[in-house]
């Protein structure tokens, strides 16, 4: 067989199979959407980012199919704002998700006007779900819950599962009680279906297999359907208190957070292998992510933030760089990528991927399918850091552009208390600098040694631009009016026996 | 018809069988030992820089191994340990000068390896393997001390670290070997530029062993390669075509070239169709060196550097590749360490261990063939000096001692734990805790910051697993001669062998020993 015969084969052999791409493309149902968003976990949690003991095999081999990214962030180093992020693609300052968190009697929420995944995906007739920890607000009637943001179908706990009295609950069989009190005063954590009450107090124990199963059930039936689908998984995995059922208990070398992580793994495990089943996993794609860094107060229980500095609540890399993976078989090549990166991307990408409409309003995220699908450049230049309590007296805390990162403001945490670096703690107060701190990330991603501002022309030069993009970025910020700042109601807590009393300890489900 | 079917059957079969056993008998093994180099350096262990391709390509076709250590934290005992498969207290590489200090092969000193230990290369040859090692040997640079009084058959580099350059007259350049001769000396023939970190030293590093590998599979030898390049330690270098490449540095940049090497080295291993008959094992001699600030590496999630016995100073980035054997993809999470390397290569060759000394390491071939995928149950000793500092079993490590360095040094800016002042830990004086040891779960808190307390009833538990396993091995711990107590001017390289030949002898002082002084 001569060479040029050779060549001429594979050719048209490319060709073909490029024809025959180009034709299921445009024949095939739009691509699915699997999302999936880990709660207080570190960049240096996973096995693939460099956790000597994690056990999370099929997080392992989504990492190892698909697009590893190194440099990705979210918006916020606390849940609820970094989930109003994820869902709007707009930094949480504009839908007013602020200061700090909410809570099971917060009379805020995400805005029913903001356009969230689901809203974006709705008009292609899409069905949705979400499953697990919502944290966009409750409120009156359900206001909040997802079913009112585009989500046809809900299963999980609205806010944080230590939103509730947890001491007398069994986190771990076949009856170790959960650590610590969580929070007191307040009603049971409670499982919701929709905008019911199905359970109050939350079962720990089989908790995350009526997750997985719902899951399974949701993509089982678009599959059969042949309807598209986005399935929004934000876990509770691996948020204090640590929980796990039969399955994942003292299966992992990591103790209790260990635990956690593996019955998340396990769930991801389930999906992707009814993904296949259900003959979909070609056309569907998976994104896991997670909210924020590691609560490191909770020491051996809580996260790892790897190489990076500090942790959950602060603004330094620890807080805010987060482990993602993007899988997408036949799609998307298995390699790693260092492009800059946010949750913010999500909503464009999936939007660009879908054939949809973005929505009509100021948005922060750019389309990552270039880098997604032809391993390419991000459009995202800089990211933006605000504290867990924006302000426009303050504005941003610190700024990336490129692979510099420019601090104005730091400030500890008592979320990272207990690290033996004293930048990190709640009693480092806040720090303002004039000229900023300013790190080369790629030579020194623990931000360990600032470089000379005063001495050095070519950081000078830097300096001007990140000031620049801080002056462009903060004049185009409008701050919507604070969810957060609205307060809190106890009659507005979820309660399975609205009657009762005394109130908040006797709402349960009988 | 069917006989002689039969019979050209049976003639394949038997074929590939010998062939088989005979691959099997006596693969060729390379162990690629890096200097200074982290943990947390590759991308595969969580460094977000883009310098290891190669190394996690190589990880995803072949074993990682997230729980691999080193005998010490610091270069010529955790060499020695890996060559002679005995822990350095044995082998002799420690001082006794002071107490729990590190000691190492600076060029003023008298001691070397001992000719009572027997180095793998020795061991290897009864099987017709040839050996050369290239780059850095740091087991003594006096002439019974070098590589081919040891068991190599050919050598290429330096005895000593490439710290320099000197002044010829109170202190020589350290010489370049080739074989058993110099053939010039850093910072003249060999240079490195301390300005630019400019040297060519891992590439001609790099056309050494394919050159080796090379001339082995034609003579059809099973060979054992000792590939140890040293451009991670400082002064860090790169060849010209890497330097500014990385984007983490000259460090990174070094790392990238290394990389880069191995990436070449596999592959041309590939190219000669040996891959399935060569056992590669990548390491590193011990923790990054965080007193070198942004010029040193990275030790990930866990606490300090290089020079101490917390996991930043010896726990090593570790990876087994061997296609066609070692299942590709894999993770073991089994305890090992480099003197694993020495016991596991001997059965690779099929080899006994010697029967006439203590040896500390173990066999790993059914963790790597998985034979077995149960765990090996053992413990990890770290060793400071004289001193057993801490003891790894399981998931839980117990410090008896604790040490970072001394205040005087840290005044100085010399510190081994940036940002990293674990209270009662991280401890700036030599402090005890042989009555009651500091208890870390290293499965749950890596970066060894929160100590299980005593009272617990863990705590207990781990005790009385623990406290046996280091009474047996102090008792019946035979320590070696300590051969790093006496340092000498004389004893320095002023006229290796083969320098008559480039007119590059210079005169020896007098002798004038005195006990080296070990600062930490």
């Amino acid at each position: 067989m001569s060479d040029m015969f050779v060549i001429t084969v594979r050719l048209c052999a490319g060709v073909l199979s490029t024809l025959l791409l180009l034709l299921s493309g445009s024949l095939a149902s739009p691509p699915n959407f699997v999302l999936l968003f880990a709660d207080d976990l570190g960049f240096g949690d996973l096995g693939s980012f460099g956790h000597p003991t994690s056990a999370t095999p099929n997080l392992d081999r989504l990492a190892a199919a698909g697009l590893r990214f190194t440099d990705f962030y979210c918006t916020s180093a606390v849940c609820s704002p970094s989930r109003a992020s994820l869902l709007t693609g707009r930094y949480q300052t504009r839908s007013g998700i602020y200061p700090g968190v909410l809570y099971p009697g917060s009379r805020g929420g995400l805005p029913l006007n903001e356009t969230t995944i689901a809203e974006v995906l709705k008009p292609l007739g899409y069905a949705t779900a979400a499953i697990g920890k919502w944290h966009l607000g409750f409120g009156a009637n359900g206001t909040f819950l997802p079913t009112n943001q585009g989500f046809d179908h809900y299963l999980g706990i609205p806010y944080s599962h230590d939103m509730g009295p947890c001491k007398n609950l069994t986190c771990f069989p076949p009856d170790v009680k959960c650590y610590g009190w969580c929070d007191v005063g307040t009603v049971f954590v409670p499982l919701m279906h929709d905008d019911a009450i199905e359970q109050q107090p939350v079962d720990f124990l089989n908790l995350e297999r009526s997750y997985s199963d719902f899951a399974v059930n949701f993509i089982t039936t678009s599959a059969n359907k042949k309807q598209p689908f986005f399935l929004y998984y934000p876990a509770h995995h691996t948020h204090y208190p640590q929980f796990a059922g039969p399955d994942a208990a003292g299966k992992s070398l990591r103790g209790p957070f260990g635990d956690s992580l593996l019955e998340l793994d396990n769930t991801i495990g389930n999906l992707l292998e009814t993904l296949e089943k259900t003959g979909v996993i070609n056309n569907t794609l998976v994104f896991f992510t997670a909210d924020n860094g590691p609560e490191l107060m909770r020491m051996s229980r809580g996260g790892n933030s790897g190489l990076l500095k500090c942790g959950k609540g602060t603004t330094y890399e620890g807080g805010m760089r987060e482990p993602a993976v993007a899988f997408w078989q036949g799609t998307i090549k298995p390699g790693v990528t260092h492009e800059l990166a946010s949750t913010l991307d999500i909503l464009p990408t999936i939007t660009k991927l879908a054939g949809a409409k973005l929505p009509p309003v100021m948005l922060d995220g750019v389309d990552l399918t270039e880098v997604l699908i032809n391993n390419g450049k991000s459009e995202r230049e800089s990211m933006m850091f605000y504290p867990t309590d924006p302000s426009e007296q303050y504005g941003l805390f610190a700024l990336r552009l490129g692979k510099y990162k420019a601090h104005f403001y730091t400030r500890g945490a008592a979320h990272s208390a207990t690290t033996p670096d004293h930048d990190c703690p709640g009693s480092a107060r806040l720090k303002a600098f004039d000229p900023p701190l300013i790190f080369d990330l790629e030579a020194d991603p623990s931000e360990n040694y600032p470089l000379n501002v005063t001495e050095s022309p070519e950081v000078q030069a830097v300096l001007e631009q990140i000031k620049k993009a801080k002056q462009q970025f903060e004049s185009s910020m409008v701050f919507g009016a604070s969810q957060i700042g609205k307060g809190s109601d106890p009659n507005l807590e979820p309660c399975c026996s609205p009657q009762c009393s005394p109130k908040p300890s006797c709402c349960r489900c009988s | 018809m069917a006989a002689l079917t039969f019979t050209i059957l049976c003639a394949l079969v038997c074929c590939s069988l010998t062939e088989k056993q005979l691959n099997a008998s006596s693969p060729n093994i390379i162990i690629m030992l890096m200097d200074d180099m982290g943990w947390g350096d590759l991308g595969v262990l969580g460094q977000p820089s883009k310098e290891t391709p190669n190394l996690d390509a190589m990880a995803t076709q072949g074993m990682l191994l997230p729980n691999f250590y080193t005998a010490n934290p610091l270069c010529s005992p955790s060499r020695a340990a890996l060559l002679t498969g005995r822990l350095p207290i044995r082998n002799g590489f420690y001082t006794t000068n002071a107490h729990a200090r590190n000691a190492y092969t600076p060029q003023e000193i008298v001691g070397g390896i001992s000719k009572d230990e027997i180095l793998l290369p020795q061991m290897l040859k009864k099987k017709g393997y040839a050996s050369k090692i290239i780059g850095k040997w740091h087991l003594g640079h006096r002439p019974q001390y070098l590589p081919l009084e040891n068991g190599f058959e050919e050598w290429f580099g330096a005895p000593n670290c490439h710290f320099g350059p000197y002044d010829s007259s109170n202190r020589p350049n350290i010489p370049v070997y080739n074989n058993s001769e110099m053939v010039g000396r850093y910072y003249e023939e060999f240079v490195i530029d301390r300005k630019t970190g400019e040297s060519n030293l891992t590439e001609i590093y790099l056309m050494e062993g394919l050159d080796f590998i090379y001339r082995q599979t034609m003579a059809q030898r099973p060979f054992f390669l000792y590939w140890a390049p040293d451009a991670t330690h400082a002064p860090v270098y790169a060849s010209k075509h890497f330097l500014g490449r990385s984007q983490r540095g000259r460090y990174g940049d070094a790392v990238m070239e290394l990389d880069y090497s191995v990436g070449q080295i596999l592959s041309w291993l590939q190219t000669l169709s040996i891959a399935n008959n060569t056992f590669v094992f990548f390491t590193s001699d011990n923790g990054a060196a965080l007193m070198s600030g942004i010029n040193g590496g990275s030790n990930g999630p866990f606490l300090c550097g290089k020079e101490t016995t917390f996991e930043g100073g010896m726990r090593e980035p570790a990876i087994a590749w061997w296609p066609g054997h070692i299942k590709e993809g894999t993770v073991s999470f089994q305890l090992a360490n480099v003197m694993d390397l020495f016991t596991t290569s001997l059965s690779l060759a099929g080899l006994s261990p010697p029967d006439d000394r203590i040896l500390d390491g173990l066999d790993l071939t059914p963790v790597f063939l998985s034979y077995s995928h149960k765990l090996k149950d053992r413990p990890i000793f770290y060793y400071r000096g004289n001193e057993l500092m801490a003891v790894r079993l399981g998931q839980y490590k117990a410090h008896y001692w604790t040490w970072s360095n001394s205040v005087e040094e840290l005044k100085q800016g010399i510190n081994f734990c940036p940002g990293q002042d674990v209270p009662g830990v991280t401890t700036h004086t030599q402090t005890q805790h042989t009555l009651q040891p500091l208890v870390f779960h290293l499965g749950q808190d890596p970066g060894e910051k929160f100590p299980i307390s005593v009272l617990t009833k863990e705590y207990q538990d781990v005790l009385l697993r623990i406290s046996p396993i280091v009474e047996h091995h102090k008792r019946t711990l035979i320590a070696g001669v300590p051969q790093l107590n006496m340092c000498d001017l004389a004893v320095m390289n002023w006229a290796p062998a083969g320098c008559e030949k480039l007119d590059k002898c210079l005169k020896a002082p007098a002798s004038d020993p005195w006990k080296c002084d070990w600062s930490h």
